[in-house]
């Protein structure tokens, strides 16, 4: 059908879907500018209507969640890395707000083709797929794509429908409903945390194809072009520029294990004694087919590859990235790079998150190594460090749910939960969501931002490492308004639906994004009002998450035992470790600095101070709003950090 | 002799570049490596990912040569 | 006199399609990379490359024209004279890179006029300005 399209203000496309699955109704409507002003589209807006919209007892797989595309405020507008779409809903995995993002084209496509977001709500009653072409918005059969890989589906809709669609896709594990499924998008770019591609899955939505020739009415755009492109030229000579479009981010993969910090075998220790055959050096020389870049980004850091392994097919893929590189490297004990490389294309095209995904593998493993699970368990089958052939079968078994393969279908806390026998001690998550690459034991201020992340860990939020290292890696204190102030920052991004790491990378200034989000919606704010913002939503996230799981907010805020009980056993790290007493103690500093109570629950005080108001009043009902603090809360949450020699 | 020290990002506040936005002058006696070398101006060796020389990757045991640039990569999260 | 054009190293395109924008912007003030005067082909999944497509100047569509909306300017570029082009396409037809484009919005067709922004703005090398020294015809 051809859907009625609004004019946009500045940097908006102008119209907003809702689609009822269930009916097949498509309603267009004039994108909520207040909502995207408030709230910064993006990840942010997403926030505001789960929280508004979803029933507190809505089952995450079920119809009264929503499923909701958004590609922000500055996505497409001619700002560097400006290429990103969000995706939200409500988590299967950690039964809070979930929010995931990637990079590659869909986002500035959903724009160019006229809308800035999609809120899906109810189950489709057969496969189905979103069909997007201008003004054209359909809801079509997807019976001959359900089933395919997403990796494979990807250009079998594009032939059916021309090259210039962007395709967002869910592979089996999203269809079976794994907890960890992802969103898969330009032969490699995810949205992989907090199983979004589960809820896409859930609604019987096997894929997105965008195409969109309009364009994109910013503010001021003879200003917008003169400062990007002073931006881009300026850094075209930055010194970290050539290594960044040489190795990508899979070069930290050596600093991670020098430093200690690498998850190795299910997190067991932080060194990695065959890191050479998986580093970023490896993948270069052995996979590296082109280097690849997201709409645009000048400073490419996707590496498109191809996995040789001797008696099985020759694979194309995008990766593996830093994450992947661990979590399917060093954390499975593989010893090459096309290993790490061939998992990375397996569990893309399954559709599910290489994170939670090799956190799941992982722990898996681990069960086996301590006799937890068995070849009995395993249909005959090993489950050892290194073996593709072993996570190769014992990834079939979770996305088709066979045996114990279901339990390991709801990550790694719901299969400790089956396992037993103390297995959640070593269960690397927290609030259900699997680990990033980086082991906090060493490294408190990751520990933290793990343990504190609003959506289960996930190092997006806040990544201290280089603050641990700086500033000891023994001690905790002053730690938790750094990774406060950047829980601030790091998220504004993916409200911005840009990608943040031209900022760490290239000395771009928050001030000069800001001033490019200025020039594109005339908003004219500064850079202690879109941190406010920022926090804003972490709030609201916060209250939903309480408002959800009832119980005060600290009981969710630990780290698996492992994370304190063991110390690390090996490397240049070995011995080292944090106590219970600075995992406590971190955790109040944190709450104190954020205006939360000692429970871990936000007060009204700072609720009020942010415009959460209805978010206090509903905490309160539950009887969950903090209590307030004896000193007040702090003028401002959080600190910028500068490095301690400056 | 002397050689050209080059960072950006976080790295670029350790290093104080003083003849650029990134560069940084150091005269050094003899061959030392880039360890010993940062080791004597200070900058942690954690906060150095990459070390980077004519397009090429070294190790910190890499000894520069009179008028080099030696480039420093800060690491960043990603992926 | 000098001739100039885009030249092209594919191996060093990643397909961030700046080129495209900026081509869009500095021609027609709006972001819309679909009004674009190059184009950059993906080929995806296999083998894996990305091949920008520009004008090779090699004149067919002039020669097609039945309006006479197309002329070589002096530095090689040819230029369409929007008032002149009725938007019929022929020249489409006979464009080999197939970098002749039209827009629902437009009512003629857009060939690169050599303005070289998107050499300015590409990171990687892939799309630079080639020049050629030619004796001029006295």
């Amino acid at each position: 059908m051809i859907v009625q399209k609004y004019p946009g203000a500045d940097g908006l496309a102008g119209t907003t879907l809702r689609i009822n699955l269930t009916t097949g109704e498509i309603k267009s409507l004039p994108t909520d500018t207040r909502l995207m002003r408030e709230w910064f589209g993006g990840r942010g807006a997403i926030a505001k209507i789960i929280y508004d919209e979803v029933p507190r007892d809505a089952d995450p797989l079920g119809p009264k969640n929503l499923f909701i595309m958004s590609a922000g405020v500055m996505s497409g507008c001619f700002i560097p890395a400006g290429a990103k779409i969000g995706f939200g809903s409500v988590s299967p995995l950690t039964n809070g707000h979930g929010d995931s993002n990637m990079g590659g084209h869909l986002g500035p496509t959903l724009k160019f083709a006229g809308y800035d977001m999609v809120i899906m709500s109810g189950i489709a009653p057969k496969p189905s797929y979103l069909f997007i072409d201008d003004d054209v918005v359909e809801l079509r059969d997807a019976s001959q794509y359900w089933g395919m890989g997403s990796l494979e589906c990807e250009p079998a809709l594009k032939k059916d429908l021309g090259e210039d669609f962007e395709i967002a896709t869910i592979g089996p594990a999203a269809e079976n409903g794994i907890l960890f499924s992802c969103i898969t998008h330009d032969f490699g770019r995810q949205a992989g945390r907090t199983g979004q591609g589960a809820v896409m899955g859930s609604k019987k939505l096997k894929a997105i194809a965008v195409r969109g020739t309009g364009g994109i009415k910013v503010h001021d755009l003879a200003g917008l072009t003169e400062h990007v492109t002073a931006i881009i030229k300026r850094t075209q000579t930055h010194p970290n520029m050539e290594p960044w479009q040489k190795y990508g981010t899979a070069f930290f993969i050596d600093w991670s294990n020098k430093n200690a910090v690498i998850p190795t075998r299910n997190f067991q220790t932080t060194h990695y004694e065959n890191i050479d055959g998986i580093n970023g050096e490896a993948l270069v020389e052995k996979c590296l087919i082109t280097h690849k870049a997201c709409f645009g980004c000048w400073m490419n850091c996707g590496k498109y590859t191809k996995a040789v392994i001797p008696g099985k097919k020759t694979v194309y893929l995008e990766g593996p990235e830093y994450e992947t590189g661990a979590l399917c490297g060093s954390n499975l004990g593989m010893t090459d790079i096309n290993q790490v490389a061939y998992l990375n294309w397996l569990l893309d095209n399954v559709g599910m998150d290489t994170m939670s995904g090799g956190g799941v593998i992982a722990f898996g493993m681990e069960c086996f190594q301590r006799g937890l699970i068995t070849t009995d368990d395993l249909e005959g089958h090993t489950l050892n460090w290194g073996s593709v052939e072993d996570a190769e079968h014992f990834v079939d078994m979770i996305v088709n749910r066979r045996g114990i393969g279901d339990w390991f279908a709801g990550g790694t806390k719901r299969a400790a939960e089956k396992i037993g026998r103390d297995s959640i001690k070593f269960a690397m998550q927290v609030k259900g969501q699997e680990m990033s690459g980086y082991d906090g034991r060493h490294a408190p201020g990751m520990l933290l931002a793990y343990m504190t992340c609003d959506i289960g860990a996930h190092h997006n939020r806040a990544w201290t490492i280089t603050v641990d290292m700086a500033e000891g890696r023994d001690t905790v204190e002053g730690r938790a308004k750094v990774v406060v102030y950047l829980q601030h920052i790091r998220p504004l991004f993916d409200c911005w639906c840009i990608c943040r790491l031209f900022w760490g990378e290239l000395d771009i200034e928050p001030e000069e994004i800001v001033e490019s989000l200025n020039h594109i919606t005339g908003w004219n704010i500064d850079t202690a009002e879109a941190l406010k913002t920022s926090e804003k939503v972490w709030n609201l996230v916060r209250c939903h998450y309480l408002e959800r799981n009832r119980a005060n907010g600290r009981t969710f805020d630990y780290p698996p035992a492992r994370s304190w009980e063991d110390k690390i056993p090996t490397g240049p790290s070995a011995g080292k470790g944090v106590s219970k007493e600075q995992v406590e103690t971190m955790l109040d500093e944190y709450y104190a600095c954020r205006g939360w109570d000692n429970d871990g629950n936000p007060s009204r005080e700072v609720l009020h101070d942010l415009k959460l108001d209805f978010a206090a009043d509903n905490l309160e009902k539950i009887g969950l709003l903090g209590k307030p603090l004896p000193d007040g809360i702090p003028a401002v949450r959080g600190e910028r950090y500068k490095p301690k020699a400056f | 002799m002397i050689i050209f020290l080059k960072a950006g990002g976080q790295l670029r506040t350790l290093l104080k570049p003083d003849i650029d936005h990134y560069t940084r002058r150091v005269e050094i006696d003899g061959l030392k490596t880039v360890a010993e070398i940062l080791e004597e101006i200070d900058v942690n060796p954690a906060l150095v990912a990459l070390i980077h020389v004519d397009g090429k990757l070294k190790d910190f045991s890499y000894k520069p040569s009179d008028g080099q640039t030696i480039t420093l990569q800060p690491p960043v999260s990603g992926g | 006199m000098e001739i100039k054009r885009i030249k092209v190293v594919s191996s060093k395109c990643t397909g961030c399609r700046l080129c495209m924008q900026i081509c869009a912007i500095s021609h027609h003030e709006e972001i819309n990379p679909r009004k674009t005067r190059l184009k950059i082909e993906a080929h995806f999944p296999e083998p894996g490359v990305y091949k920008p497509r520009v004008c090779t100047q090699c004149g067919k569509c002039l020669e097609v024209c039945p309006e006479n909306a197309i002329y070589r300017r002096e530095d090689g570029a040819f230029i369409v004279i929007p008032e002149k082009c009725t938007n019929c396409g022929e020249c489409i037809a006979v464009c080999k890179p197939g970098v002749i484009f039209q827009h629902r919005d437009l009512d003629y067709v857009l060939i690169c006029d050599n303005c070289f922004k998107c050499t300015e703005l590409c990171n990687t090398g892939a799309i630079t300005i080639h020049t050629r020294v030619v004796k001029e015809d006295k």
